[in-house]
């Protein structure tokens, strides 16, 4: 009898340590897949970056990175499930930075605190916005186009992806600093607004990168500035806009990685270790020029700076072009 | 790229393994929803949209597609021959002549004519879209939101007016895609409109499920309730190679059927549905004898389904070329072109050659693919008539779901696929004609933007519709088919 319980008293020790060792090793992080959460459909510029790291990502850590895309609610869908996940690590946030974090806080009421939910673990890349006007236009630089405006009395018709984008509140700026008319058209799509300004809809254009690259590439688009402070790297021949006099300069569209707040320190850590890891493979860079997109990384801390930096800022020029969306 | 070498280029892309097992698999799920009476290539589409997600390229996904669509063509004789059922509704007057000459004991000769036509048309259209669609899409550049807003306009007015038999419901249904359209964020304000709160619904409706309910389910749900309605006349078949009599009287009608087939296919709103319509109506025309039509006159079968056949080849015209879809089908090819990352429009030709040359030789191939399928192995086909509806419908019902919250990930999806399922149920129901609905849903925001972009660009005067050539010569014609249509209706009710 004694026996008996003494066995299974082992056996129940031995038992226990199993589990625990289990649970020990599960807590080794990762120990499952990532999952890498998109706010946006397949084929958009936040997809093909996620999936450029989605490819690297098993070079550094032991376990893969998913890539699930959730379009919708202009991203909004897509955060709000990151923050409502569980802060373990294994739900990320692709594209932390994008319009709807640092933009659209301005302008609507969000489900979520974009900066207080979300801690943000590395920057991976910052699209510009470039301006650029049809082949077949009769200029060749912003300002001359924007002196022909104030000479005629003329508005200049302007093709950008959407309403309060980054792209339209560039323009707006534009337009603002040089003190001429510009008529922004928001298109369904950076595609659409591109193609109107080949077809020689509109005067002016612009879009990221990976959107106006081929047009430039193909002679069909004349690149005429870079809203950003300084000049894109993956398009350092094109002058920005500060360099022509007109004292614009946007923070583009950024695109970091965050997880949900909560996320155990020594996780974000493991995840921004990685993530510069990735930002230095030579396979990455290359895949990244490829798309335009070039690879800019911060790490947390400084990532979290630029954040609230731009989101400030973009508050300010908003406020400043009195952009709304009613 | 000229022609010849973006079609010798594009025959590299299709007879690629992948791209020809997904060319095959079209050809065949084509052939099969054809003859499958209730599942027509629209239906057939949605319920595969979901797929094409997981499909790694743009190519194969839409061979797939473009194979059900004009491969449904061919297998919808097959029902409306046997069974005096149309297999999808292009083969509704088909079923006139067909299934009389079926009763006459001649339905191998009924099939064999209509799969030889299919051909012919077929392959006739899409040389006709390897010549025109190029030349096309230079021209399109000059398409600007004016052009789109007058040709979506006209195109959506024409589909809804022509597709139904009356023309009330077609708008009631017209309206109803339209309303479904303005969920979500407004183009050109950044508001976003009807949501109720619901974040989900910002980005609008999904298409996908849209589509996937109203089609799929909702046929599905309706034909749940039709068990055992339809019985085949004859499983013999016979001999399906056409004799010298029934060719020299048929070869002309194919001829016929094939040109007015590809006109209608190329203008929005039309398509293979209608084409087959205009067709019959031709042939009984110039007949010397339009007597024996309605009486198993083989014309009757002959030009209809080549029309249709040219049609569904013809329209995929507007779609590369312009990034116009002109009909349900169209819609969700559109849609899954979108879905993959490549916007139909000018320059489709140019950044995604591979698309647009792999489709169209693919449909080379497919077509000889199809004549096989359909003219040695009719037969097979026939027996596919006998597998239980209780059996099919739980599966398809099944992959629907595992599809449709696929795209996004999102239980919220399953709730508006069955919504959408029940409002596409209810409406076969009441017999209205749902196929405007997706097409409505897509043109809709395509018509409001590109008015609200033409007003932006014109500083708000209208004279942006008549000052350009190519959008005032649109309007003319709108205005010439409003008027026509009403002075029909006149002449009609005065009767």
């Amino acid at each position: 009898m004694k026996r008996i319980l003494v066995n299974s008293f082992v056996i129940a020790m031995l038992a226990a340590l199993l589990v625990t060792g289990a649970a020990l090793a599960q807590d080794k992080y990762p120990s499952k897949p990532v999952s890498g959460i998109v706010p946006a459909s397949a084929g958009g510029s936040t997809d093909l970056m996620s999936r450029a790291l989605e490819k690297v990502w098993p070079k550094y850590s032991p376990q893969p990175l998913v890539v699930v895309n959730k379009p919708g609610g202009a991203g909004v869908v897509a955060t709000e499930f990151v923050v409502r996940s569980k802060p373990d690590g294994y739900t990320l946030y692709l594209g932390y930075g994008s319009g709807h974090d640092i933009v659209m806080p301005h302008l609507q009421k969000m489900p979520y605190d974009p900066y207080k939910d979300l801690i943000p673990i590395a920057r991976v890349s910052v699209h510009s916005v470039v301006v650029v006007t049809g082949a077949k236009s009769e200029f060749n630089s912003l300002p001359g186009m924007i002196a022909w405006a104030k000479k005629e009395n003329k508005p200049i018709t302007t093709s950008v992806s959407m309403k309060a984008g980054a792209q339209d509140i560039t323009i707006t700026a534009i337009a603002k600093a040089a003190g001429v008319n510009i008529v922004t058209v928001p298109f369904a799509g950076g595609a659409d607004a591109v193609t109107a300004l080949a077809g020689g809809h509109v005067m002016l254009g612009a879009g990221h990168p990976s959107e106006v690259a081929p047009h430039i590439k193909a002679g069909r688009f004349k690149p005429l500035a870079i809203a950003l402070p300084e000049r894109d790297p993956s398009m350092p021949d094109i002058p920005t806009l500060k360099e022509q006099g007109i004292n614009v300069s946007t923070w583009g569209s950024v695109k970091g990685v965050g997880a949900p707040a909560g996320t155990p320190k020594e996780v974000v850590e493991y995840l921004e270790a990685t993530l510069r890891k990735i930002c230095e493979d030579p396979e990455f860079k290359k895949t990244m020029a490829d798309l335009n997109q070039p690879v800019m990384y911060l790490n947390g801390a400084d990532f979290a700076k630029f954040l609230q930096e731009a989101h400030a800022d973009y508050g300010k020029l908003i406020k400043d072009l009195n952009i709304t969306i009613q | 790229m000229s022609i010849f070498d973006g079609i010798i280029s594009g025959f590299g892309i299709a007879l690629t393994p992948m791209n020809l097992l997904f060319g095959f698999l079209g050809a065949l799920i084509g052939t099969a929803v054809g003859v499958l009476p209730g599942l027509g290539p629209a239906a057939t589409i949605a319920l595969l949209l979901p797929i094409t997600y997981s499909i790694p390229s743009p190519v194969p996904a839409v061979i797939l597609m473009a194979g059900i669509y004009y491969g449904a063509m061919y297998g919808g004789s097959t029902t409306s021959v046997l069974l005096n059922l149309p297999g999808e509704a292009a083969s509704v007057v088909t079923c006139i002549d067909g299934y009389k000459m079926a009763q006459q004991g001649r339905a191998g000769a009924a099939l064999g004519i209509a799969a030889i036509g299919s051909f012919v048309a077929g392959t006739v259209a899409v040389v006709g879209l390897t010549l025109f669609a190029p030349p096309i899409a230079e021209f399109a550049l000059g398409f600007g939101p004016p052009e789109k807003f007058a040709l979506a306009l006209l195109g959506l007015l024409m589909a809804v007016t022509l597709s139904g038999d009356s023309v009330v419901k077609g708008l009631i249904i017209m309206v109803l895609g339209l309303l479904f359209g303005t969920v979500g964020i407004d183009p050109i304000s950044g508001k976003s409109r009807f949501d109720f709160g619901v974040t989900e619904l910002q980005s609008g409706f999904d298409f996908v499920t849209l589509a996937v309910g109203v089609f799929g389910l909702g046929e599905i749900f309706y034909n749940l309730e039709q068990q055992g309605a339809a019985e085949i006349v004859t499983t013999k078949v016979g001999q399906v190679f056409p004799k010298m009599a029934d060719w020299t009287k048929a070869r002309m009608a194919i001829l016929r059927g094939t040109l007015v087939g590809f006109f209608i296919g190329i203008i929005p709103g039309g398509g293979a549905v209608i084409a087959s319509l205009v067709s019959y109506a031709v042939e009984k025309k110039v007949s010397k004898h339009p007597e024996e039509f309605g009486q198993g006159a083989i014309e009757g079968v002959a030009g209809p389904e080549s029309a249709n056949n040219a049609a569904s080849s013809a329209s995929f015209i507007p779609l590369l070329t312009l990034g116009i879809p002109s009909n349900a089908s169209i819609a969700m090819i559109f849609a899954c072109l979108l879905i993959k990352g490549v916007t139909p429009g000018p320059f489709l030709i140019v950044e995604h050659a591979d698309v647009f040359w792999g489709v169209i030789a693919s449909m080379y191939i497919g077509n000889v693919m199809l004549i096989i399928l359909n003219l040695p192995l009719v037969g097979i086909w026939v027996q596919l008539l006998r597998v239980p509806y209780s059996i099919l419908a739980p599966v398809v019902i099944l992959f629907t779901m595992i599809g449709s919250y696929s795209i996004a990930n999102q239980a919220f999806d399953l709730y508006t696929l069955i919504a959408f399922g029940v409002l596409g149920y209810a409406l076969r129901k009441l017999k209205f004609e749902a196929g405007p609905l997706p097409l409505a849903f897509i043109l809709g925001p395509m018509i409001e933007g590109a008015m609200r972009q033409s007003l932006l660009m014109s500083g708000g005067s209208f004279s942006i519709f008549f000052t350009r050539p190519i959008s005032l010569t649109i309007v003319a014609l709108f205005a010439l088919f409003v008027v026509g249509q009403i002075f029909v209706s006149v002449r009609r009710s005065s009767r």
